[in-house]
């Protein structure tokens, strides 16, 4: 599982095991983005097998269309909330039985530190290799192997880190935020089914390829767990009663910029990226989790008191940077003639402050940045040119100096710019 | 490939890569020896940032020749769309095993033959026999100063610019 330093390809084994990783990746990838609905007689019974082993008897199960059903007065989990004991006694009382969800974590954890017993060998060095770079994530895991980087580092890489970016960070934390924006109170106590993928799929890789073997105890336990990932969405334990909800309706993705391990992030334009059956779900650009409004009616007005600079970005490039910088009145700083883009120009703007006083905020503010509106050198079909703005730092006070930072040169060698396209 | 400059035409019709057909076919891609912005890419000769961007020690940079189907060195954010290095074979080599002081470089090419950089919407490149660095473009990034949903710009950081 070696590969020599400076070899000019990685030995077969090596590559062999890696492409079987991802293609295993690839399917837990898939069921964290799945859009079918739930397969219920599977869930229900993994959750029951469940309960068996913390030594509970099989629960009620109550389905609703999304995590956000919780929120609505009435709904199924709204009603089932009484009988979930820890959302109303999260800290059990000494000698107290613990609620089934504590049992439940504690059976996660008892598994999941016998798997990690099994699998840390994989995770070990070979003698005399080196230590993977802390880039690895940005290496494509071909040139890793070649580089020297033993199997196991890259597999863990492959599938576990690149699962974890998709799936936790990239689906289930927008969620987890429209959740919070709209929920009275964290119903955080919860598992995630199909977005859990990214806790069981690299214990199913080690295996399947061999290269750890589980006690049969730990792989019982992580195969109800692998079944729920595989059968339904968010689910809440309680006492006699589960609440789970479907799996996503609905779900829009693009491969993450950059992305050597197939990772992706949420992305539609037209309307929300997540959406469940009830009509419950989230809208995110590019990644970023923004309000409907940003996708339905984006105006100056409503960027300008929007506090998260990030989505007030997205919203700007919605209705252009032209449209609002003219309405939102931004200070020109200066402009020039743009190097190697004939007859179009470098505009310097001011960018306004977040209106936004956070009260007892510590760090005090920074200058202000500035924005450099750039056109494209190429046209559009229409033959217009684009028009964007860049962020810049807020300490450059000429165009371009402001276009050479963007490239890391100075103004002097930016404006050496023969031909931009 | 050719000694006169190609057109836009003759470089796709060449190494099989399409264009939009909104672009410019006919008009010749100059060969430059010079700076190149390509959208988010620049190509620089390696002398002017040798400052900044050096090829890495020990063994040596790691060179790829490029092959007659092309190098894709970048793809745009949606996934397609690439900036892909083309030349006849045997002409041109690249490498990404470089250090640049601000992170952008994508990699160093060298070559001795007319090379040349093409991208779907942003037509083509030519570049004069010599050595560049290709760098990315960068942006100046939010800084979370207080509280996750109060990010405000920040001077001091910045992130890749992707297109």
């Amino acid at each position: 599982m070696t590969g020599r330093r400076g070899a000019e390809s990685p030995d077969p084994e090596s590559l062999s095991l890696l492409r079987r990783a991802v293609a295993i990746r690839d399917e837990w990838l898939a069921h964290g983005l799945s859009t079918d609905p739930a397969d219920r007689p599977a869930a229900e019974a993994a959750i029951s097998a469940l309960y068996r082993i913390v030594d509970r008897p099989p629960p009620r199960f109550v389905w609703v269309d999304s995590p956000g059903s919780a929120l609505y007065p009435g709904s199924p989990l709204h009603r089932a909330e009484s009988t979930l004991a820890y959302l109303k006694a999260p800290e059990p009382s000494d000698g107290a039985d613990p609620p089934v969800h504590d049992r439940l974590a504690d059976l996660w954890s008892t598994m999941r530190s016998r798997l990690d017993r099994a699998v840390a060998p994989c995770l070990r060095p070979p003698l005399r290799a080196q230590r993977p770079p802390a880039t690895l994530p940005a290496v494509p895991p071909e040139r890793a192997l070649r580089d020297g980087v033993w199997a196991g580092a890259v597999i863990d890489v492959t599938v576990r880190h690149s699962l974890t970016v998709s799936l936790c960070d990239a689906v289930r934390a927008p969620l987890f935020t429209e959740f919070a924006t709209c929920s009275p109170r964290p119903l955080a106590a919860a598992w995630y089914g199909q977005h859990d993928a990214y806790r069981v799929g690299h214990y199913d890789a080690w295996h399947r390829l061999g290269l750890a073997s589980f006690p049969a105890w730990a792989r019982e336990v992580l195969d109800l767990w692998a079944a729920t990932v595989r059968s339904c969405g968010w689910w809440w334990p309680g006492e006699g009663v589960c609440v789970v909800a479907e799996r996503t309706a609905a779900l829009h993705s693009e491969p993450m910029p950059d992305a050597v391990h197939g990772e992706v992030r949420l992305h539609r334009d037209g309307g929300p990226a997540v959406l469940f059956r009830d009509g419950w779900g989230a809208h995110v650009l590019n990644g970023t989790r923004v309000p409907a409004w940003v996708i339905g009616a984006p105006t100056p007005e409503r960027i300008s008191a929007e506090a998260n600079v990030e989505v007030r970005r997205a919203a700007i490039e919605r209705i252009g940077w032209d449209a609002y910088i003219g309405a939102a009145g931004l200070a020109l700083v200066a402009t020039a003639p743009d190097p190697g883009n004939p007859g179009s120009e470098l505009r310097l703007y001011d960018m306004p402050e977040s209106p936004v006083v956070v009260p007892g905020a510590r760090t005090r503010p920074g200058p202000p940045g500035r924005v450099l509106v750039v056109v494209n050198g190429s046209p559009e079909r229409d033959g217009t040119r684009r028009r964007y703005g860049l962020p810049v730092p807020g300490s450059l006070d000429d165009p371009v100096d402001a276009a050479g930072w963007t490239y890391g040169l100075s103004g002097a060698t930016y404006a050496r710019l023969a031909r931009r396209t | 490939m050719s000694v006169t400059a190609p057109t836009l035409a003759d470089l796709t019709a060449r190494t099989g890569l399409a264009v939009l057909d909104h672009l410019e076919r006919e008009a010749e891609v100059p060969v430059i020896d010079g700076l190149q912005a390509q959208g988010d890419l620049l190509v620089v000769p390696l002398h002017l940032v040798a400052d900044d961007v050096t090829l890495s020690e020990g063994p040596g940079p790691h060179w790829t020749p490029v092959p007659a189907e092309g190098l894709e060195l970048l793809r745009s954010a949606a996934g397609g769309n690439p900036h892909t290095l083309v030349a006849d074979p045997g002409t041109c080599r690249w490498t990404r095993g470089v250090h640049d002081r601000f992170g952008l470089a994508l990699g160093v090419l060298a070559t001795t033959a007319p090379a040349y950089l093409l991208h779907p919407e942003h037509g083509g490149s030519g570049l004069a026999p010599g050595t560049y660095a290709v760098r990315r473009q960068r942006e100046a990034a939010l800084r979370h100063a207080w509280r996750d949903d109060r990010a405000r710009w920040s001077p001091g950081e910045s992130r890749l610019v992707a297109d």
